[in-house]
């Protein structure tokens, strides 16, 4: 895991794509998917659960992969909840799950109202005090994550890993 | 209109009061009062949007749609279509190497191929004030929608002669759609080419810059120019790529700075770029966008071969106040500018 680490550097430094990341984290996955049965015997726990999705109405998802494949690479556990996803499905998910984090990605700019109301929903089902929002999406801005009140925008996979990790810590 | 299209491009390149070519083509639903799924299935509605741009704003060329998913459409993709927004392409045509040798090339005019072609031959006839560019996406963005858009990354390593072989079918087509276009009238094409733009350097010089360039010699020459587009965030890393595909003109997104850009672009090549769409023309203010293009051109003006333009697609319901505004705020610089002298 700590490789993903320096695989994330690189690639914020423009020394590293995309494709490299995604093939790195693959990687990290299989070898974690081999290792994780022995970790769980021995009493060992993921530090973090995160849903994450492309919210409703929205198709893309490759940065939302991306960040997935990250997240992962830093210990968290990840549900990903695919593309087009409802902000029902968003909450239920993480009330279901127990998850520390909700994780939205969008890259239409008509889509992106669909991450205010997923943070509407997180009031109203109560979970607001102890589930973080985390946005993020080509056309998302920090000042659009202010506005909806969601409580992270971060503008790469790499900073979304590590803002994960730093919430997961203070929850 | 047939036009010398080097002459203009080397007549923008050394005016002194440039005016902007911003890739602006949906916007003109509200225009019209009608629906995405209407304009991308009609070719008169089409054509009379790219006109009633025109009439509004003094823009160097009018841009086509660039809609992204009509070629994929055409070799068998699903597209979703929304009310207010381009369409997308979702899920994969071709999953194996046996899918790619089945792919069949499409004839060009099949599915909304044939309408755009149409919506091009009808907006000439309309459109004589300035040149009218046709819109086309490039070869690895249209490989990605096809193999799906994560997959095709994977791919590239897992599987390069599955990638490969796909791009040789697609530049085929894309080489007769382009055809077809010059022979409606165009006076050149915008290729949009923005998944590349998630390429390694080497990997553009292998995936991407051959096949683009296989596109501009067959279809290049003095009336007819094509205009690359990428908006990804590594062009800058991939310039010596980017410029070996011998486009007439580069134009970049608001992922990276203009004036990196600028400074490794010989001064005889013209670069466009770069207002954030999204941010700026579709959630921005007049006063933000005003901003935005004066610090853009304070930045940037003071080279030769720079075109103030939006650094990708301008969404179909970015307001118009904001457009007016990126049109207004950049022919009072140039106007200051003037006067200064």
């Amino acid at each position: 895991m700590a490789g993903m680490n320096v695989v994330g550097v690189k690639f914020k430094n423009n020394e590293i794509f995309v494709p490299e990341v995604l093939v790195a984290a693959r990687a990290m996955n299989q070898g974690a998917a081999l290792l994780k049965p022995l970790l769980a015997a021995e009493g060992a726990k993921a530090s973090g659960r995160v849903c994450i999705g492309t919210v409703k109405g929205d198709l893309h998802d490759i940065g939302k992969n991306l960040v997935k494949m990250m997240i992962e690479g830093k210990g968290l556990e990840v549900i990903d909840l695919g593309t087009d996803v409802p902000p029902e499905k968003f909450i239920s998910t993480a009330i279901e799950q127990n998850c520390q984090i909700i994780g939205l990605s969008a890259l239409l700019t008509t889509t992106m109202p669909v991450m205010r109301e997923v943070v509407e929903a997180a009031k109203a089902a109560g979970i607001r005090d102890h589930v973080k929002i985390m946005i993020g999406g080509a056309p998302v801005t920090q000042a659009f994550c202010d506005e909806i009140g969601a409580d992270v925008y971060t503008p790469d996979a790499p900073s979304a890993a590590e803002k994960a990790v730093e919430l997961c810590r203070q929850l | 209109m047939n036009r010398n299209m080097k002459k203009w491009l080397e007549e923008l390149r050394q005016s002194k009061t440039k005016k902007p070519l911003p890739v602006l083509s949906f916007p003109a639903v509200q225009l019209m009062g009608i629906s995405v799924p209407e304009l991308i299935s009609d070719s008169d509605l089409q054509a009379e949007g790219m006109k009633r741009i025109t009439d509004r704003v003094n823009s160097a060329a009018s841009v086509s749609l660039m809609d992204l998913s009509v070629e994929a459409e055409c070799f068998g993709a699903n597209i979703v279509i929304s009310d207010n927004e381009v369409p997308t392409v979702k899920g994969a045509v071709v999953t194996s190497f046996e899918e790619a040798e089945a792919l069949e090339i499409p004839a060009v005019g099949t599915c909304r191929t044939g309408i755009y072609i149409d919506g091009i031959r009808k907006a000439v006839e309309k459109i004589s004030d300035r040149p009218v560019f046709a819109g086309m996406i490039g070869p690895y963005s249209l490989a990605g929608r096809l193999l799906e858009v994560t997959e095709i990354m994977f791919l590239c390593y897992d599987e390069p002669e599955t990638v490969q072989l796909v791009l040789n079918k697609v530049t085929e087509f894309l080489i007769a759609y382009g055809k077809a276009y010059k022979e409606a009238g165009a006076n050149g094409i915008l290729i949009a080419e923005p998944l590349a733009g998630l390429l390694s350097p080497s990997m553009m010089d292998v995936f991407s810059s051959p096949y683009v360039k296989r596109i501009v010699d067959a279809l290049q020459d003095e009336n007819f120019l094509v205009l690359y587009h990428n908006c990804g965030n590594n062009t800058v890393q991939s310039l010596d790529s980017i410029l070996s595909i011998g486009a007439a003109a580069y134009h970049f997104g608001n992922a990276v700075s203009m004036k990196d850009v600028l400074n490794r672009v010989p001064e005889n090549t013209v670069v466009m770029g770069n207002i954030d769409p999204a941010g700026e023309l579709r959630h921005g203010t007049p006063d933000s966008v005003r901003t935005a293009v004066r610090k853009l051109l304070e930045e940037c003006s003071g080279y030769s071969n720079f075109v103030i333009s939006s650094g990708c697609d301008i969404p179909p319901m970015s307001k118009w106040e904001n457009i007016d505004a990126f049109f207004d705020e950049t022919a009072k610089f140039y106007q200051e500018g003037v006067l200064k002298q």
